[in-house]
C-alpha cells in the first residue's frame, strides 16, 4: 500500500517534471513567435516607414496649394503690361460616375458648354478608376459659375471638382514681350522679367492640407484635421519703360523692317542718357505672350507647315527660341557706330582734334594688306569732315596712333568686355573670343576694330556706350525696374541709378556730340535731322561675314543697318539705338535705321517735354497755318493772307470769298498759293505729279507748275543730296488746285 | 479539494463585510495579483485602444455617435471582470462535471448554427436577444476544458495511442469539422492549434503529434498548392501591392483593389506609425480607409497611432500574461488546474500571434480578433470568464511557497 503510493508519488512526480518541460517548450515558442512578429512588425513599420507612409498620405491628405497672387508689371506711368486674372480649372472624377446615361449627359452637355472635343471627354467619364481627370484648365470665372451651377441642378457635383487658377495677361499684346517673356499656361515663368524677377512677382504660396476619408470627404468637423498656410501675395514691378515711348518705337521699327524686308529682325532702344534707365527696348520679330505658343513669323510658320515629325518640333523649338529672344542682347558687330568710340578715345587722350587733317584715297595700307574705304575717296578732311563722311582710312589712321593698349584699355572702359548689370534676363557675358585683348592685338585688328569691325558687343552695350559719350562721360548700368511695390501698393526698392565709371571727361563728351550734331543737321546723316531738335549720331552698316556660305558671299552681302544717337545735342536727354538685321531692299544704316530713330525722336522729344528750338533758317522756313478767309471780303482776307506770309489766286467774279483750299488750320510753306472762290463756280482741279525721286528744287518747280502746295519732311536746310522716296498723294491722282501734299526725303549715302 | 471548500464556505458568512469581501482578492487568499493586474492592464489599453479606433467608424456609421463602440464595450468589459472575479471564487473542479455537457452543448450550437440565418453566406452565429452567440467560441472552451478533464483523467496512460491520442484526435477533429464547415478557417485553425497544444502538454507522444502537424500541413499544401484553394488570399498575403494595382477581376467580380483592401490598408497604418507613432487619436487610417478599424485589424491603428514602441510595450504584455499563466499551470494543484491555465492560457497566446501575424500581413488574411481589443460583446465576457477559471486555479497553486 505504502509502496503503491510512494509509486503513484513517483510517476506524478515525473509526469509533473515532464509536464513542466512541455509547458515551458510550449511557452517558448510562443515567445519566439512574439518575437518573430515584433521583428517583421519592426520591419515594416520602421524600416519600411517611408514607403507605407507615403501612399497612405497620398489617399489620405488632400494637399491644396492656395495660390499667391502674381504681381502685375506696370509702366512708368502705371499701365498694366502684365497682369494675373482668376480662372478655373475643372477637374472630374470618373470614379464617382455610376451609370452610363450620366457619361453620356456629361460628354453631350459638357462638350457644348466649356468647347471640349466630346468623344475626347465620353473617353475620360470612361476612366471608371480614375478620380483626378482634367476637363479643361483656364476656363473663365464665368463660365466656370455656370458650369458649376450646372453641376449642381444635375446633382454632378460630387463627380466635379473647381479648382482655382491663375492666368497671366498681356493687355498690350506683343508690346515689349521680348522683354517682359511670360508665365506659362502652367503658371511656370518662363522667359523675361517674369522669370528674372519670378521671385519677386510670384510670391509665397501657401497650401492647405485637408484630411479626407476614403469618399474624398473632407472629414466632419469634430475629426477635422486642417492645416493652412496663408499665401503672401507677389510684388508688382514698376518699369522705366514707356508705353508712349515703346508704342511709338515699336512702330517705326516694324515699320522699317517690313518696308526694307529685313529678314533677322531688329531692335531699337530709347535709353535716358544721365540715369541709363531703358525708355523702350524694342525686338521686331516678336510674339504674342497670350499666345506665347504660336509661331509668329508668317515666314517661318510657312515653313513649319511643310515640315513633319522631328524635324518639324525642332523647327517650332527654334521658331519658339527665336522670336521669345530679345535681340538687344545678342551679340553683332557693331561697324561705324563704333566710330563715336574711337572718336571719344582721340580726342580723350590728345591724339586727335577737330581740326586735324586726315587724307582719304579710297584706301588704307597697313602691314600686308589694303582695306577699303566706303567711298571712292573722301580726300583732304578734317577730323570734323572724317566723322561726318564715317572716313575709314580716317579712322584706322586714328586707330594707328591710338594703339592696342589704349584702344584696349577704353574698349573696357566703355564696358564691352563685361555685362551691362542690366536687369534683364539673357545677358551674357561676352566671351572672350568676341573680342581683342591688349597682348594679342596687332595692329591690323586695331585698323580694323577702329571701324567697328572684327568684334562684338550687344546693342545694349552699344546704346550704354553712347549714353557715357552723351552725357559726360559716366557710363551708367542701364536697369528696367525703377519701382518693386508690395501687394498694397507700398513701394518695397526703387531703383538708383548706378555709375559705373567715368570713361572719358565732359569736355571730350561735348566735343563729340558737336561733331555728331554737325554730321546729321550738316546733311552727312540727313536722315536723322528733325526741325528744331538738335540730333547728333552716327550710322553703321556692318557686313556679317559669317552667315553666309561662300558661294552667297560674293551675290549677296547681308548686313546690319544700324543706327546709334542722341537728341538734344547740347544737352543730350536721350539715346536711341536702331539696328535692322540683313535688310533686303536697302542696305545702309543711314537708309534704314536712321529714320527710324528721327521718327522716334521726332514723336518722343515733344513728349518728354524738350521744347524744339527752331534756327532762324529753320523758322523761315516752317510751315503756316492757313487762316480761316472763307465768308470775309476778298480785300480782308488778302490782308490776312499777306500777314501770314502766304500768297493767294482767286476764282470767280464776286468780292467775297465762298470757298478756299486748303482749308483753314492746314500747315503749308512759307509762300505757299491759298486758291479763293468768290462764287459758286466749280474747283479747279490738277494731277499730282510723280516726286519719286526728285531733289528739293525740282519737287518745288513742278509743285508750283501743278498748283499744289508741297510740305516737305525728311530734309534740312544745308543741303546733301536728299530726294524723295514717298508721296502722301499717289502721281496721276486728279485734286483741287492748293491741295497739300507731303513728300519724303532721303539722303542717298551709304554710310 | 478540503481547503478549497472551506475558503468558498466562508465566504457567505462575512458577504456583507467590505473588508472581507476585498479580502477574497488578496494573495493572501491565493488570487493571484500578477495576473490580474496584468489582465487589468492589458484590458484598459485595450478599451482605449477600441475607443480610438472606433471613433471615426463608429461616427460615419451611426450617424455621428462616436461613442457607440466604447459604451458598448465598456459594459461588457464591466460585466466581464465581475463574472471573472466571481468565478474565480468557484473552486473549478466543479468544471469536471461539467466537461462533457459543455462539448455536447457546444456540439448542438455547432449543428445548430447551421439552420440560422447566414450572413455573408457564413453561418457563425445564433442570433440571441441583446447578442449573438458565436458558437465556435464555445466550443473553443467546450474543448479546452474537455481536454484539461480528459488528460487530468488519462493521466497515467497518456503515452498510449488508444488512450492518449485516438480519443483526442477524433473529438478535435470532429468540433473542427463542423467550424470548418461553417466557414470559419480561423476558428478551426485556432481551435486544432489549441487542442493540439493542450495534447503535446498533457503528455501525448510527440511523435504522434508530429505525424499529426506533418499531415495536415501536407493537406493545407496540396489544398492551396495543388487543388487552388484560397489562391486569392495566398496571392494578397505574397504580393499585396502588387494585387492592389492589378486589373485582375477575381472571384465574385471582385477587383485586385478590394481582395487586397484590407491587408494594404493595414499596413499603410502600421507603416504611417513608424517609431514612435503619430500619437493617440490621430490615426487617418481609421477615417474609412482600414475597414471596420474595432474589429479584427484594431492593432494596425494601435501601430499607427502608438508607433512601434507602443506595438512592442502590448507585445510585451500580453508574453507576461503567457508567462505568468504558464506559471500558474505548472504550479498548479493537479494536472486539471494545470491543462486549464495552461490551455485558456495558450489561446490567448496563439489568438495574439495569429491576430498579429495577419494585421502585418505575415500569414494570409484570416479573420482572427485580438484578445481584450478587438470589439465584440460576448467574446470579451467569454475570454474575462475564462480568465476567472485561471484565477480560480492560481487560488489552489502553490505558488507562494514556491517562492519562499
Amino acid at each position: 500500500m505504502l509502496r503503491k503510493k510512494e509509486q503513484t508519488e513517483q510517476t506524478a512526480q515525473q509526469q509533473r517534471v515532464a509536464l513542466r518541460r512541455r509547458a515551458f517548450m510550449l511557452v517558448l515558442g510562443i515567445f519566439l513567435c512574439f518575437v518573430l512578429l515584433a521583428a517583421n512588425l519592426f520591419h515594416v513599420q520602421v524600416m519600411q516607414q517611408d514607403f507605407w507612409q507615403q501612399k497612405a498620405v497620398a489617399q489620405q491628405l488632400s494637399d491644396v496649394e492656395i495660390s499667391a497672387n502674381r504681381g502685375q508689371i506696370y509702366d512708368a506711368n502705371m499701365a498694366v503690361l502684365a497682369q494675373t486674372r482668376e480662372v478655373c480649372t475643372i477637374v472630374m472624377s470618373p470614379k464617382n460616375i455610376l451609370q452610363e446615361k450620366t457619361r453620356v449627359k456629361i460628354a453631350d452637355e459638357l462638350s457644348e458648354m466649356l468647347e471640349v472635343d466630346r468623344d475626347a471627354l465620353y473617353k475620360q467619364t470612361q476612366k471608371s478608376t480614375s478620380q483626378y481627370e482634367v476637363v479643361k484648365s483656364k476656363v473663365d470665372k464665368a463660365v466656370g459659375d455656370k458650369f458649376i451651377s450646372w453641376a449642381n441642378e444635375n446633382g454632378l457635383a460630387g463627380v466635379f471638382r473647381v479648382v482655382t487658377d491663375y492666368k497671366r495677361e498681356y493687355p498690350l499684346g506683343s508690346m515689349l514681350s521680348t522683354v517682359m517673356g511670360f508665365v506659362g499656361s502652367d503658371n511656370v515663368a518662363r522667359e523675361g522679367l517674369e522669370l528674372k524677377y519670378n521671385e519677386t512677382l510670384s510670391g509665397i504660396p501657401g497650401r492647405m492640407v485637408i484630411a479626407q476619408n476614403t469618399s474624398g470627404d473632407k472629414l466632419p468637423t469634430s475629426l477635422d484635421y486642417e492645416y493652412t498656410v496663408n499665401a503672401v501675395d507677389g510684388n508688382s514691378l514698376v518699369l522705366t519703360v514707356d508705353q508712349y515711348i515703346q508704342q511709338v518705337t515699336e512702330k517705326y521699327l516694324a515699320e522699317a523692317i517690313a518696308e526694307f524686308k529685313a529678314t533677322n529682325r531688329g531692335c531699337a532702344i530709347v535709353m535716358d542718357v544721365d540715369t541709363g534707365a531703358i525708355l523702350a527696348m524694342a525686338t521686331k520679330g516678336d510674339y504674342d505672350p497670350n499666345n506665347y505658343l504660336e509661331i509668329s513669323d508668317p515666314t517661318a510658320a510657312e515653313k513649319i507647315a511643310q515640315l513633319s515629325g522631328d524635324e518639324r518640333s525642332e523647327a517650332i523649338r527654334q521658331a519658339r527660341l527665336r522670336q521669345y529672344r530679345n535681340k538687344a542682347l545678342d551679340f553683332y558687330e557693331p561697324g561705324s557706330v563704333f566710330k563715336t568710340v574711337t572718336a571719344s578715345i582721340g580726342l580723350e587722350e590728345g591724339l586727335v582734334s577737330e581740326s586735324s587733317e586726315f587724307f582719304c584715297n579710297g584706301t588704307y595700307h597697313i602691314a600686308d594688306r589694303d582695306m577699303d574705304c566706303w567711298y571712292a575717296g573722301h580726300g583732304q578732311q578734317n577730323f570734323r569732315q572724317a566723322i561726318a563722311n564715317s572716313c575709314n582710312p580716317a579712322f584706322m589712321t586714328l586707330g594707328g596712333l591710338i594703339r592696342a593698349p589704349l584702344f584696349c584699355k577704353y574698349y573696357i572702359g566703355f564696358g564691352f568686355t563685361t555685362r551691362t548689370g542690366v536687369d534683364l534676363l539673357g545677358e551674357q557675358i561676352p566671351s572672350s573670343a568676341l573680342y581683342y585683348t591688349a597682348d594679342t592685338m596687332t595692329p591690323v585688328n586695331v585698323a580694323a576694330s577702329s571701324i567697328g569691325q572684327t568684334f562684338k558687343v550687344t546693342p545694349l552695350q552699344m546704346a550704354t556706350a553712347l549714353c557715357a559719350i552723351a552725357n559726360g562721360g559716366k557710363l551708367m548700368q542701364p536697369y528696367i525696374v525703377q519701382k518693386v511695390l508690395d501687394s498694397e501698393g507700398n513701394v518695397i526698392s526703387n531703383t538708383e541709378p548706378i555709375v559705373r565709371r567715368q570713361v572719358i571727361s565732359a569736355q571730350t563728351s561735348q566735343r563729340v556730340c558737336d561733331m555728331l550734331e554737325e554730321a546729321v543737321s550738316g546733311g552727312a546723316i540727313g536722315n536723322a535731322y528733325i526741325s528744331g531738335y538738335r540730333v547728333g549720331g552716327k550710322t553703321g552698316t556692318s557686313e556679317k561675314t559669317e552667315t553666309k556660305s561662300e558661294e552667297d558671299k560674293d551675290k549677296n552681302v547681308e548686313v546690319i543697318a544700324s543706327f546709334g544717337g542722341f537728341a538734344p545735342a547740347d544737352h543730350p536727354e536721350v539715346v536711341v539705338f536702331v539696328m535692322v538685321d540683313e535688310p533686303q531692299t536697302l542696305k545702309s544704316g543711314a537708309g534704314v535705321a536712321a529714320p527710324v530713330a528721327r521718327n522716334i525722336l521726332r514723336d518722343i522729344l515733344p513728349y518728354l517735354g524738350v521744347e524744339p528750338n527752331y534756327t532762324e533758317e529753320e523758322l523761315a522756313n516752317l510751315d503756316h497755318s492757313v487762316p480761316q478767309v472763307t465768308g470775309k471780303q476778298l480785300s480782308v482776307a488778302a490782308t490776312a493772307l499777306g500777314s501770314a506770309s502766304l500768297s493767294y489766286e482767286t476764282v470767280g467774279k464776286g468780292d467775297k470769298v465762298v470757298r478756299q483750299v486748303p482749308e483753314s488750320g492746314v500747315s503749308i510753306p512759307k509762300d505757299g498759293v491759298v486758291w479763293l472762290y468768290t462764287d459758286d463756280s466749280e474747283l479747279k482741279t490738277t494731277t499730282v505729279p510723280d516726286f519719286s525721286g526728285k531733289t528739293l528744287s525740282q519737287v518745288n518747280q513742278a509743285a508750283k507748275r501743278a498748283g499744289l502746295n508741297v510740305v516737305v519732311s525728311g530734309i534740312n536746310t544745308s543741303g546733301g543730296v536728299a530726294k524723295v522716296t514717298k508721296q502722301s498723294v499717289a502721281a496721276g491722282e486728279s485734286v483741287p488746285k492748293g491741295s497739300v501734299v507731303t513728300v519724303q526725303f532721303t539722303y542717298e549715302n551709304n554710310i | 479539494m478540503a481547503k478549497a471548500k472551506s475558503n468558498a464556505a466562508t465566504a457567505p458568512n462575512n458577504a456583507l463585510r467590505p473588508k472581507r469581501i476585498l479580502g477574497l482578492f488578496t494573495r493572501a487568499a491565493g488570487f493571484d495579483m500578477t495576473f490580474f493586474v496584468l489582465l487589468m492592464l492589458i484590458l484598459v489599453i485595450g478599451l482605449v485602444s477600441l475607443f480610438s479606433a472606433s471613433y471615426a467608424y463608429a461616427y460615419y456609421q451611426n450617424g455621428g455617435d462616436s461613442y457607440y463602440y466604447i459604451e458598448k464595450q465598456l459594459i461588457y468589459a464591466v460585466l466581464g471582470v465581475i463574472a471573472m472575479l466571481l468565478i474565480s471564487l468557484v473552486d473549478y473542479h466543479v468544471l469536471h462535471k461539467a466537461a462533457l455537457p459543455v462539448m455536447g452543448v457546444s456540439w448542438v450550437l455547432l449543428i445548430i448554427v447551421f439552420f440560422m440565418p447566414a450572413v455573408q453566406n457564413m453561418h457563425r452565429w445564433i442570433p440571441l436577444p441583446g447578442f449573438n452567440m458565436q458558437p465556435s467560441e464555445i466550443a473553443k472552451f467546450a474543448i479546452i476544458l474537455l481536454f484539461a478533464h480528459l488528460i487530468s483523467l488519462f493521466q497515467d496512460e497518456m503515452k498510449r495511442f488508444t488512450k492518449g491520442y485516438v480519443p483526442f484526435m477524433l473529438v478535435l477533429l470532429g468540433t473542427c469539422a463542423l467550424v470548418f464547415l461553417e466557414p470559419h478557417l480561423s476558428g478551426t485553425i485556432l481551435i486544432m492549434m489549441i487542442g493540439l497544444v493542450m495534447m503535446f502538454v498533457g503528455g501525448t507522444k510527440a511523435r504522434w503529434l508530429l505525424l499529426t502537424v506533418g499531415i495536415g500541413a501536407l493537406g493545407v499544401f496540396l489544398m492551396v498548392f495543388v487543388m487552388g484553394y484560397e489562391q486569392d488570399r495566398i496571392a494578397v498575403w505574397l504580393d499585396p501591392l502588387a494585387v492592389y494595382t492589378s486589373d485582375t477581376l477575381y472571384e465574385g467580380g471582385l477587383t485586385g483593389r478590394d481582395i487586397a483592401w484590407q491587408t494594404v490598408q493595414s499596413l499603410y497604418a502600421i507603416g504611417s506609425g513608424g517609431f514612435m507613432g503619430e500619437g493617440l487619436g490621430n490615426s487617418r487610417q481609421k477615417h474609412l480607409f482600414l475597414p471596420e478599424p474595432q474589429n479584427d485589424f484594431i492593432f494596425a491603428i494601435v501601430c499607427e497611432e502608438l508607433g512601434f514602441i507602443g506595438a512592442v510595450v502590448i507585445i510585451v504584455l500580453f508574453a507576461l500574461l503567457v508567462w505568468r499563466g504558464f506559471i500558474i499551470g505548472m504550479k498548479a494543484s493537479d494536472k486539471f488546474g494545470s491543462m486549464l491555465a495552461i490551455g485558456l492560457t495558450s489561446q490567448i497566446g496563439l489568438q495574439v500571434i495569429f491576430n498579429l501575424a495577419v494585421v502585418t500581413n505575415s500569414m494570409p488574411n484570416t479573420g482572427i480578433s485580438l484578445p481584450f481589443f478587438s470589439y465584440g460583446g460576448s467574446s470579451l465576457v467569454m475570454l474575462l470568464a475564462q480568465m476567472g477559471v485561471v484565477l480560480s486555479v492560481s487560488r489552489q497553486a502553490k505558488l507562494r511557497t514556491d517562492r519562499e
